[in-house]
Protein backbone atom coordinates (compact mmCIF):
# COMPACT_ATOMS: atom_id res chain seq x y z
CA UNK A 1 0.00 0.00 0.00
CA UNK A 2 1.71 3.51 -1.07
CA UNK A 3 1.87 6.02 1.49
CA UNK A 4 -1.55 8.11 0.58
CA UNK A 5 -3.70 4.76 0.36
CA UNK A 6 -2.07 3.90 3.80
CA UNK A 7 -3.38 7.18 5.83
CA UNK A 8 -6.82 6.97 3.85
CA UNK A 9 -7.34 4.37 5.18
CA UNK A 10 -6.66 4.90 9.01
CA UNK A 11 -8.70 8.37 8.19
CA UNK A 12 -11.83 6.50 7.04
CA UNK A 13 -11.04 4.36 10.09
CA UNK A 14 -11.11 7.22 12.02
CA UNK A 15 -13.74 8.40 10.82
CA UNK A 16 -15.78 5.33 10.55
CA UNK A 17 -15.22 4.71 14.76
CA UNK A 18 -16.54 8.33 15.65
CA UNK A 19 -19.57 8.34 13.71
CA UNK A 20 -20.02 4.87 15.20
CA UNK A 21 -19.63 6.32 18.86
CA UNK A 22 -21.75 9.73 17.50
CA UNK A 23 -24.43 7.53 16.65
CA UNK A 24 -24.47 6.00 20.17
CA UNK A 25 -24.15 9.63 21.59
CA UNK A 26 -20.82 8.63 23.32
CA UNK A 27 -18.64 12.01 24.00
CA UNK A 28 -15.07 11.94 23.00
CA UNK A 29 -12.81 13.43 25.34
CA UNK A 30 -9.21 14.56 25.08
CA UNK A 31 -7.47 13.87 28.67
CA UNK A 32 -4.34 14.71 30.01
CA UNK A 33 -1.46 12.72 29.10
CA UNK A 34 1.59 14.21 30.85
CA UNK A 35 0.71 12.80 34.58
CA UNK A 36 2.57 13.75 38.39
CA UNK A 37 2.46 9.66 39.22
CA UNK A 38 3.85 6.81 36.70
CA UNK A 39 1.31 3.34 36.52
CA UNK A 40 1.31 1.39 39.00
CA UNK A 41 1.15 -1.96 36.61
CA UNK A 42 3.77 -4.01 37.36
CA UNK A 43 4.78 -4.97 33.71
CA UNK A 44 4.20 -1.38 32.11
CA UNK A 45 6.69 1.12 32.57
CA UNK A 46 6.25 5.02 31.91
CA UNK A 47 8.21 7.24 30.34
CA UNK A 48 9.73 9.72 32.24
CA UNK A 49 10.01 13.24 31.69
CA UNK A 50 11.81 16.23 33.55
CA UNK A 51 9.70 19.49 32.95
CA UNK A 52 10.12 23.24 34.28
CA UNK A 53 13.62 22.84 33.85
CA UNK A 54 13.99 26.48 33.72
CA UNK A 55 11.69 27.07 36.85
CA UNK A 56 11.64 24.54 39.24
CA UNK A 57 12.36 21.08 37.63
CA UNK A 58 9.96 17.89 38.07
CA UNK A 59 9.10 15.01 36.83
CA UNK A 60 6.03 13.95 34.94
CA UNK A 61 4.83 10.52 32.72
CA UNK A 62 3.90 10.10 30.10
CA UNK A 63 0.56 8.26 30.12
CA UNK A 64 0.67 4.60 29.02
CA UNK A 65 -3.40 4.43 28.87
CA UNK A 66 -5.58 7.30 29.18
CA UNK A 67 -7.56 4.89 31.73
CA UNK A 68 -7.41 6.82 35.13
CA UNK A 69 -7.85 9.91 33.55
CA UNK A 70 -11.34 8.54 31.83
CA UNK A 71 -12.24 7.24 35.24
CA UNK A 72 -11.84 10.46 36.65
CA UNK A 73 -14.72 11.72 34.68
CA UNK A 74 -16.71 9.03 34.73
CA UNK A 75 -16.55 9.41 38.34
CA UNK A 76 -17.88 13.03 37.85
CA UNK A 77 -21.18 11.97 35.71
CA UNK A 78 -19.40 12.32 32.45
CA UNK A 79 -21.56 9.29 31.08
CA UNK A 80 -20.46 7.24 28.46
CA UNK A 81 -17.14 8.19 26.83
CA UNK A 82 -14.50 7.62 24.05
CA UNK A 83 -10.91 8.44 23.65
CA UNK A 84 -8.61 8.39 20.69
CA UNK A 85 -5.03 9.16 22.02
CA UNK A 86 -1.21 8.47 21.57
CA UNK A 87 0.05 6.16 24.60
CA UNK A 88 3.50 5.69 25.42
CA UNK A 89 5.50 2.85 27.15
CA UNK A 90 9.28 2.37 28.20
CA UNK A 91 10.66 -1.13 27.89
CA UNK A 92 8.66 -2.47 25.48
CA UNK A 93 10.01 -4.96 23.19
CA UNK A 94 9.23 -7.70 20.22
CA UNK A 95 7.83 -7.50 17.19
CA UNK A 96 4.46 -5.73 17.90
CA UNK A 97 5.27 -3.41 20.52
CA UNK A 98 6.25 -0.16 20.22
CA UNK A 99 7.25 2.98 22.50
CA UNK A 100 4.36 4.56 21.20
CA UNK A 101 1.12 3.36 19.57
CA UNK A 102 -2.06 4.75 18.87
CA UNK A 103 -5.03 3.56 21.43
CA UNK A 104 -8.97 3.58 21.21
CA UNK A 105 -10.34 3.91 24.31
CA UNK A 106 -14.50 3.33 25.64
CA UNK A 107 -16.68 3.17 28.21
CA UNK A 108 -20.00 2.24 28.19
CA UNK A 109 -22.56 3.03 31.55
CA UNK A 110 -24.91 0.26 32.57
CA UNK A 111 -23.05 -2.92 30.04
CA UNK A 112 -21.53 -5.36 31.62
CA UNK A 113 -18.67 -7.42 29.72
CA UNK A 114 -20.85 -9.59 27.39
CA UNK A 115 -22.89 -6.30 26.60
CA UNK A 116 -19.44 -4.60 25.80
CA UNK A 117 -17.87 -7.68 23.58
CA UNK A 118 -21.53 -7.47 21.65
CA UNK A 119 -20.88 -3.61 21.08
CA UNK A 120 -17.47 -4.36 19.64
CA UNK A 121 -18.63 -6.88 17.61
CA UNK A 122 -20.77 -4.06 16.02
CA UNK A 123 -18.02 -1.14 16.05
CA UNK A 124 -15.52 -3.78 14.49
CA UNK A 125 -18.32 -4.97 11.45
CA UNK A 126 -18.68 -1.16 10.90
CA UNK A 127 -15.03 -1.00 10.16
CA UNK A 128 -15.62 -3.92 7.75
CA UNK A 129 -13.87 -6.46 10.18
CA UNK A 130 -16.23 -9.58 10.41
CA UNK A 131 -16.13 -12.52 10.36
CA UNK A 132 -17.19 -15.96 12.70
CA UNK A 133 -17.36 -14.66 16.41
CA UNK A 134 -16.01 -17.06 19.08
CA UNK A 135 -16.28 -16.24 22.59
CA UNK A 136 -14.34 -18.76 25.12
CA UNK A 137 -14.01 -18.31 28.68
CA UNK A 138 -10.28 -18.10 29.90
CA UNK A 139 -10.88 -21.60 31.39
CA UNK A 140 -12.43 -23.34 28.42
CA UNK A 141 -9.67 -22.14 25.99
CA UNK A 142 -7.13 -23.51 28.10
CA UNK A 143 -9.40 -26.87 28.49
CA UNK A 144 -9.59 -26.78 24.73
CA UNK A 145 -6.36 -26.09 23.32
CA UNK A 146 -4.28 -27.11 26.28
CA UNK A 147 -5.98 -29.97 28.09
CA UNK A 148 -5.68 -27.63 31.08
CA UNK A 149 -7.65 -27.04 34.08
CA UNK A 150 -6.09 -23.41 34.61
CA UNK A 151 -8.04 -22.02 37.05
CA UNK A 152 -7.87 -25.55 39.58
CA UNK A 153 -4.22 -26.16 38.60
CA UNK A 154 -1.51 -25.14 41.15
CA UNK A 155 1.58 -23.45 40.47
CA UNK A 156 3.79 -26.12 41.79
CA UNK A 157 2.07 -28.37 39.06
CA UNK A 158 1.60 -25.31 36.18
CA UNK A 159 5.34 -25.63 36.25
CA UNK A 160 5.29 -29.03 36.04
CA UNK A 161 3.04 -28.72 32.58
CA UNK A 162 5.30 -25.38 31.66
CA UNK A 163 9.15 -27.44 31.93
CA UNK A 164 7.56 -30.50 29.63
CA UNK A 165 6.63 -27.66 26.65
CA UNK A 166 10.39 -26.27 27.78
CA UNK A 167 8.79 -22.60 29.07
CA UNK A 168 10.42 -21.12 32.08
CA UNK A 169 9.38 -21.93 35.82
CA UNK A 170 11.50 -18.93 37.27
CA UNK A 171 8.11 -17.38 38.50
CA UNK A 172 7.11 -16.40 41.57
CA UNK A 173 3.70 -15.35 41.00
CA UNK A 174 1.50 -17.86 39.43
CA UNK A 175 -0.21 -15.49 37.04
CA UNK A 176 3.04 -14.82 35.69
CA UNK A 177 3.46 -18.47 34.59
CA UNK A 178 -0.27 -18.80 33.81
CA UNK A 179 0.28 -16.00 31.40
CA UNK A 180 3.47 -17.44 29.99
CA UNK A 181 1.22 -21.06 29.11
CA UNK A 182 -1.29 -18.71 28.07
CA UNK A 183 0.97 -17.02 25.12
CA UNK A 184 3.08 -20.06 24.06
CA UNK A 185 0.03 -22.92 24.41
CA UNK A 186 -2.94 -21.28 23.62
CA UNK A 187 -2.74 -18.18 21.86
CA UNK A 188 -0.95 -19.85 18.81
CA UNK A 189 -4.40 -22.02 18.05
CA UNK A 190 -6.16 -18.66 18.28
CA UNK A 191 -4.72 -18.22 14.69
CA UNK A 192 -7.48 -19.86 12.99
CA UNK A 193 -10.11 -17.47 14.94
CA UNK A 194 -10.78 -14.62 12.76
CA UNK A 195 -12.67 -12.90 16.04
CA UNK A 196 -12.59 -14.57 19.30
CA UNK A 197 -13.13 -12.74 22.60
CA UNK A 198 -11.45 -14.47 26.04
CA UNK A 199 -13.07 -13.74 28.87
CA UNK A 200 -13.56 -14.23 32.86
CA UNK A 201 -9.80 -14.03 33.41
CA UNK A 202 -8.12 -16.25 36.45
CA UNK A 203 -8.65 -13.91 39.68
CA UNK A 204 -5.20 -13.51 39.95
CA UNK A 205 -5.02 -11.97 36.96
CA UNK A 206 -8.14 -9.34 37.22
CA UNK A 207 -6.17 -5.90 36.91
CA UNK A 208 -8.51 -3.40 37.43
CA UNK A 209 -11.47 -6.29 36.72
CA UNK A 210 -14.15 -6.94 39.20
CA UNK A 211 -14.05 -10.25 40.66
CA UNK A 212 -16.50 -12.73 41.24
CA UNK A 213 -15.48 -16.23 43.03
CA UNK A 214 -12.65 -17.70 40.84
CA UNK A 215 -12.53 -15.26 38.06
CA UNK A 216 -12.42 -11.32 36.79
CA UNK A 217 -14.90 -10.37 34.42
CA UNK A 218 -12.07 -9.16 31.97
CA UNK A 219 -11.67 -10.27 28.43
CA UNK A 220 -9.24 -9.85 25.72
CA UNK A 221 -10.28 -9.52 21.84
CA UNK A 222 -7.86 -11.61 19.30
CA UNK A 223 -7.78 -11.13 16.03
CA UNK A 224 -6.51 -14.13 13.91
CA UNK A 225 -4.35 -14.73 17.50
CA UNK A 226 -3.28 -10.99 17.71
CA UNK A 227 -4.04 -9.84 20.74
CA UNK A 228 -6.00 -6.43 19.95
CA UNK A 229 -7.78 -5.56 23.16
CA UNK A 230 -8.20 -5.33 26.96
CA UNK A 231 -11.30 -4.63 28.66
CA UNK A 232 -12.87 -5.12 32.41
CA UNK A 233 -15.99 -5.06 34.02
CA UNK A 234 -14.76 -1.52 36.02
CA UNK A 235 -14.25 -1.46 39.40
CA UNK A 236 -16.31 1.06 41.15
CA UNK A 237 -14.78 1.85 45.05
CA UNK A 238 -11.34 4.10 45.70
CA UNK A 239 -10.70 1.20 48.18
CA UNK A 240 -10.60 -1.55 46.08
CA UNK A 241 -8.60 0.56 43.86
CA UNK A 242 -6.22 1.52 46.29
CA UNK A 243 -5.47 -2.82 47.37
CA UNK A 244 -5.12 -3.28 43.63
CA UNK A 245 -2.66 -0.38 43.01
CA UNK A 246 -0.27 -1.53 46.30
CA UNK A 247 -0.90 -5.00 45.28
CA UNK A 248 0.92 -3.92 42.00
CA UNK A 249 3.51 -1.74 43.67
CA UNK A 250 4.70 -4.61 46.01
CA UNK A 251 5.44 -6.76 42.80
CA UNK A 252 7.45 -3.98 41.16
CA UNK A 253 9.39 -3.81 45.00
CA UNK A 254 9.93 -7.31 44.89
CA UNK A 255 11.18 -7.49 41.36
CA UNK A 256 13.75 -4.61 41.87
CA UNK A 257 12.17 -1.89 39.96
CA UNK A 258 11.62 1.37 39.86
CA UNK A 259 9.32 2.78 42.55
CA UNK A 260 6.12 4.18 41.89
CA UNK A 261 4.06 5.84 44.38
CA UNK A 262 0.31 5.47 44.95
CA UNK A 263 -2.09 7.61 42.72
CA UNK A 264 -3.82 9.76 45.62
CA UNK A 265 -4.96 12.18 43.45
CA UNK A 266 -6.63 9.29 41.18
CA UNK A 267 -7.95 7.93 44.91
CA UNK A 268 -9.57 10.82 46.27
CA UNK A 269 -11.21 11.79 42.84
CA UNK A 270 -12.86 8.50 43.48
CA UNK A 271 -15.14 10.01 46.43
CA UNK A 272 -17.77 9.31 44.19
CA UNK A 273 -17.26 5.20 43.23
CA UNK A 274 -17.19 4.86 39.70
CA UNK A 275 -21.18 3.92 38.12
CA UNK A 276 -20.94 0.27 37.09
CA UNK A 277 -19.81 0.25 33.88
CA UNK A 278 -17.52 -1.71 31.32
CA UNK A 279 -14.42 -0.27 29.67
CA UNK A 280 -11.92 -1.72 26.77
CA UNK A 281 -8.59 -0.32 25.17
CA UNK A 282 -8.06 -1.32 21.26
CA UNK A 283 -4.64 -0.96 19.99
CA UNK A 284 -5.57 1.14 16.70
CA UNK A 285 -2.30 0.37 14.76
CA UNK A 286 -2.83 -3.92 15.41
CA UNK A 287 -6.13 -3.22 14.86
CA UNK A 288 -5.90 -1.54 10.96
CA UNK A 289 -3.21 -3.93 10.64
CA UNK A 290 -6.08 -6.49 10.52
CA UNK A 291 -8.34 -4.30 8.30
CA UNK A 292 -7.91 -5.21 4.31
CA UNK B 1 32.01 -17.48 31.83
CA UNK B 2 29.38 -14.78 31.99
CA UNK B 3 25.77 -15.04 32.12
CA UNK B 4 23.77 -13.32 29.60
CA UNK B 5 20.44 -12.03 30.08
CA UNK B 6 17.59 -12.27 27.51
CA UNK B 7 17.86 -8.77 26.38
CA UNK B 8 21.85 -9.59 25.23
CA UNK B 9 20.37 -12.52 23.19
CA UNK B 10 21.26 -12.69 19.51
CA UNK B 11 21.50 -15.15 17.00
CA UNK B 12 25.22 -16.78 17.01
CA UNK B 13 25.19 -16.52 21.10
CA UNK B 14 26.34 -19.60 22.87
CA UNK B 15 24.37 -20.43 26.00
CA UNK B 16 24.84 -23.97 28.33
CA UNK B 17 21.32 -25.66 27.84
CA UNK B 18 20.64 -28.62 29.87
CA UNK B 19 24.65 -29.60 29.96
CA UNK B 20 25.49 -29.02 26.84
CA UNK B 21 26.44 -25.77 24.50
CA UNK B 22 23.88 -24.57 22.15
CA UNK B 23 23.85 -21.91 19.60
CA UNK B 24 20.89 -19.35 19.38
CA UNK B 25 19.37 -19.54 15.76
CA UNK B 26 16.34 -17.54 16.43
CA UNK B 27 14.80 -15.61 19.62
CA UNK B 28 11.07 -14.02 19.25
CA UNK B 29 10.12 -12.00 22.50
CA UNK B 30 6.33 -11.65 22.80
CA UNK B 31 4.68 -9.54 25.27
CA UNK B 32 1.46 -9.83 26.45
CA UNK B 33 -0.74 -6.35 27.50
CA UNK B 34 -0.88 -6.99 30.71
CA UNK B 35 2.23 -9.67 31.55
CA UNK B 36 5.72 -10.07 31.37
CA UNK B 37 7.47 -10.18 28.35
CA UNK B 38 9.16 -13.86 27.21
CA UNK B 39 11.55 -14.97 24.82
CA UNK B 40 11.35 -17.91 22.62
CA UNK B 41 14.10 -19.21 21.68
CA UNK B 42 15.33 -21.38 18.96
CA UNK B 43 18.62 -23.25 19.77
CA UNK B 44 20.94 -25.63 18.05
CA UNK B 45 22.64 -28.12 20.51
CA UNK B 46 26.24 -28.23 19.26
CA UNK B 47 27.04 -31.51 20.47
CA UNK B 48 23.95 -33.35 19.62
CA UNK B 49 23.27 -31.21 16.70
CA UNK B 50 19.59 -31.57 17.16
CA UNK B 51 17.75 -27.97 16.94
CA UNK B 52 15.71 -27.10 20.43
CA UNK B 53 13.17 -24.53 21.60
CA UNK B 54 13.16 -23.26 24.65
CA UNK B 55 11.25 -20.65 26.21
CA UNK B 56 12.33 -17.63 29.20
CA UNK B 57 11.20 -14.92 30.86
CA UNK B 58 12.60 -11.91 29.92
CA UNK B 59 14.94 -10.15 32.16
CA UNK B 60 16.30 -14.63 33.25
CA UNK B 61 19.92 -15.20 32.50
CA UNK B 62 21.38 -18.21 31.51
CA UNK B 63 24.89 -19.14 31.64
CA UNK B 64 27.45 -18.46 28.54
CA UNK B 65 29.24 -21.12 26.36
CA UNK B 66 32.38 -20.77 26.08
CA UNK B 67 32.26 -21.85 22.68
CA UNK B 68 34.87 -20.31 19.84
CA UNK B 69 34.86 -21.20 15.76
CA UNK B 70 38.11 -21.20 14.32
CA UNK B 71 39.30 -21.66 10.43
CA UNK B 72 42.01 -24.63 10.24
CA UNK B 73 43.08 -26.98 7.56
CA UNK B 74 42.35 -30.45 7.99
CA UNK B 75 45.85 -32.12 7.52
CA UNK B 76 44.84 -36.19 8.47
CA UNK B 77 43.71 -39.11 9.73
CA UNK B 78 45.46 -41.62 11.21
CA UNK B 79 42.44 -44.24 12.18
CA UNK B 80 41.08 -43.13 14.91
CA UNK B 81 41.99 -39.47 15.34
CA UNK B 82 41.54 -36.30 12.83
CA UNK B 83 44.68 -34.03 13.10
CA UNK B 84 43.79 -30.05 12.04
CA UNK B 85 45.98 -27.30 12.22
CA UNK B 86 45.44 -23.32 12.78
CA UNK B 87 47.26 -21.65 9.51
CA UNK B 88 48.05 -18.56 11.79
CA UNK B 89 49.69 -20.12 15.01
CA UNK B 90 50.20 -23.75 13.57
CA UNK B 91 48.74 -25.25 16.97
CA UNK B 92 47.97 -28.78 15.65
CA UNK B 93 44.17 -29.78 16.97
CA UNK B 94 43.63 -33.68 17.67
CA UNK B 95 39.52 -34.04 16.79
CA UNK B 96 38.24 -37.77 18.27
CA UNK B 97 35.87 -39.62 16.18
CA UNK B 98 33.14 -38.89 17.86
CA UNK B 99 33.13 -35.46 17.05
CA UNK B 100 33.12 -36.34 13.03
CA UNK B 101 29.61 -38.22 12.52
CA UNK B 102 28.27 -36.86 9.42
CA UNK B 103 31.55 -35.24 8.04
CA UNK B 104 34.02 -37.94 7.74
CA UNK B 105 32.89 -38.09 4.11
CA UNK B 106 33.81 -34.34 3.08
CA UNK B 107 37.17 -34.15 4.40
CA UNK B 108 39.91 -33.11 2.11
CA UNK B 109 43.47 -32.69 3.44
CA UNK B 110 44.25 -29.52 3.05
CA UNK B 111 40.90 -28.11 2.81
CA UNK B 112 39.75 -24.89 5.30
CA UNK B 113 37.07 -26.46 7.79
CA UNK B 114 35.29 -24.37 10.71
CA UNK B 115 36.52 -25.93 13.93
CA UNK B 116 34.39 -25.36 17.37
CA UNK B 117 35.68 -25.80 20.10
CA UNK B 118 33.84 -25.97 23.44
CA UNK B 119 36.16 -24.90 26.41
CA UNK B 120 39.41 -25.02 23.95
CA UNK B 121 38.11 -28.84 23.04
CA UNK B 122 36.96 -29.17 19.61
CA UNK B 123 33.53 -30.36 19.67
CA UNK B 124 32.56 -30.45 15.74
CA UNK B 125 33.86 -29.58 12.27
CA UNK B 126 32.06 -27.45 9.57
CA UNK B 127 33.89 -28.57 6.01
CA UNK B 128 33.52 -25.94 3.31
CA UNK B 129 29.95 -26.24 1.37
CA UNK B 130 31.35 -27.86 -1.75
CA UNK B 131 34.36 -30.10 -1.77
CA UNK B 132 36.24 -32.16 -5.07
CA UNK B 133 35.74 -35.80 -4.38
CA UNK B 134 36.99 -38.48 -6.55
CA UNK B 135 34.49 -41.04 -7.86
CA UNK B 136 36.37 -44.69 -6.65
CA UNK B 137 32.73 -47.07 -7.64
CA UNK B 138 29.78 -46.54 -10.08
CA UNK B 139 28.15 -48.60 -12.63
CA UNK B 140 29.21 -47.48 -16.34
CA UNK B 141 27.86 -44.74 -17.45
CA UNK B 142 25.09 -44.60 -20.27
CA UNK B 143 27.15 -43.30 -23.67
CA UNK B 144 25.64 -40.13 -24.72
CA UNK B 145 23.90 -39.19 -21.81
CA UNK B 146 25.16 -35.45 -20.99
CA UNK B 147 21.56 -34.37 -20.13
CA UNK B 148 22.06 -35.41 -16.51
CA UNK B 149 18.42 -36.91 -16.20
CA UNK B 150 17.99 -40.01 -13.61
CA UNK B 151 21.47 -40.37 -12.18
CA UNK B 152 23.01 -43.42 -10.14
CA UNK B 153 24.91 -43.67 -6.94
CA UNK B 154 28.43 -43.00 -6.86
CA UNK B 155 31.34 -43.67 -4.04
CA UNK B 156 33.93 -41.26 -3.01
CA UNK B 157 37.49 -41.89 -2.41
CA UNK B 158 36.38 -40.64 1.17
CA UNK B 159 33.18 -42.96 1.88
CA UNK B 160 30.50 -40.95 0.92
CA UNK B 161 27.48 -41.96 -1.56
CA UNK B 162 26.29 -39.60 -3.91
CA UNK B 163 24.23 -39.50 -6.42
CA UNK B 164 25.71 -38.60 -9.65
CA UNK B 165 24.50 -38.04 -13.20
CA UNK B 166 24.98 -41.36 -15.82
CA UNK B 167 27.58 -39.77 -17.56
CA UNK B 168 29.78 -39.49 -14.47
CA UNK B 169 32.91 -42.54 -14.29
CA UNK B 170 35.30 -44.13 -12.02
CA UNK B 171 38.43 -41.78 -11.38
CA UNK B 172 36.48 -38.49 -12.32
CA UNK B 173 36.24 -35.65 -9.65
CA UNK B 174 33.06 -34.43 -8.47
CA UNK B 175 32.20 -31.14 -6.68
CA UNK B 176 29.84 -31.96 -3.97
CA UNK B 177 27.44 -29.96 -1.53
CA UNK B 178 28.44 -31.08 2.09
CA UNK B 179 25.55 -29.53 3.46
CA UNK B 180 22.87 -31.57 1.26
CA UNK B 181 25.50 -34.79 -0.13
CA UNK B 182 23.74 -33.46 -3.51
CA UNK B 183 26.42 -33.44 -6.93
CA UNK B 184 27.11 -29.62 -8.12
CA UNK B 185 29.07 -30.24 -11.04
CA UNK B 186 32.44 -31.63 -12.41
CA UNK B 187 34.48 -28.08 -11.38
Amino acid sequence: MNTRDALKKRDNFLAQTRQFFSQQSIVEVQTPKLLNTPTADVYIDSIAMQVNQDIEKKSKYLHTSPELEMKKLLANGSGDIYQICTVFRDNEQGAQNFNEFTMLEYYRLGFDIHQLMDDMVQLLKTLGIEGRVSKLSYAQAFFEYGDIDILNTNFAALKVIAKTHSLSTDFEWIEDLQILLFTHLIESKLKELPLCFIYDYPATQSALAKVEGQVAHRFELYLNGVEVANGYDELQEAEIYQQRFNNEINKRTSLGKAHVDLDKDFLSSLKNSLPQCSGVAIGIERLLSQIN
Amino acid sequence: MANYSTSQFKNGLKLMLDGNPCSIISNEIRKPGKGQASNKVRLKDLITGKTLEKTFKSGESVEGADVMELDMQYLYNDGSEWNFMDPDTFDQYVINDDAMDGVRGYLVEQDMCVVTLWNDNPISVTPPNHVMLEVVDTDPGLKGDTAGTGGKPATMNTGVVVQVPLFISIGEKVKVDTRTNEYAGRT
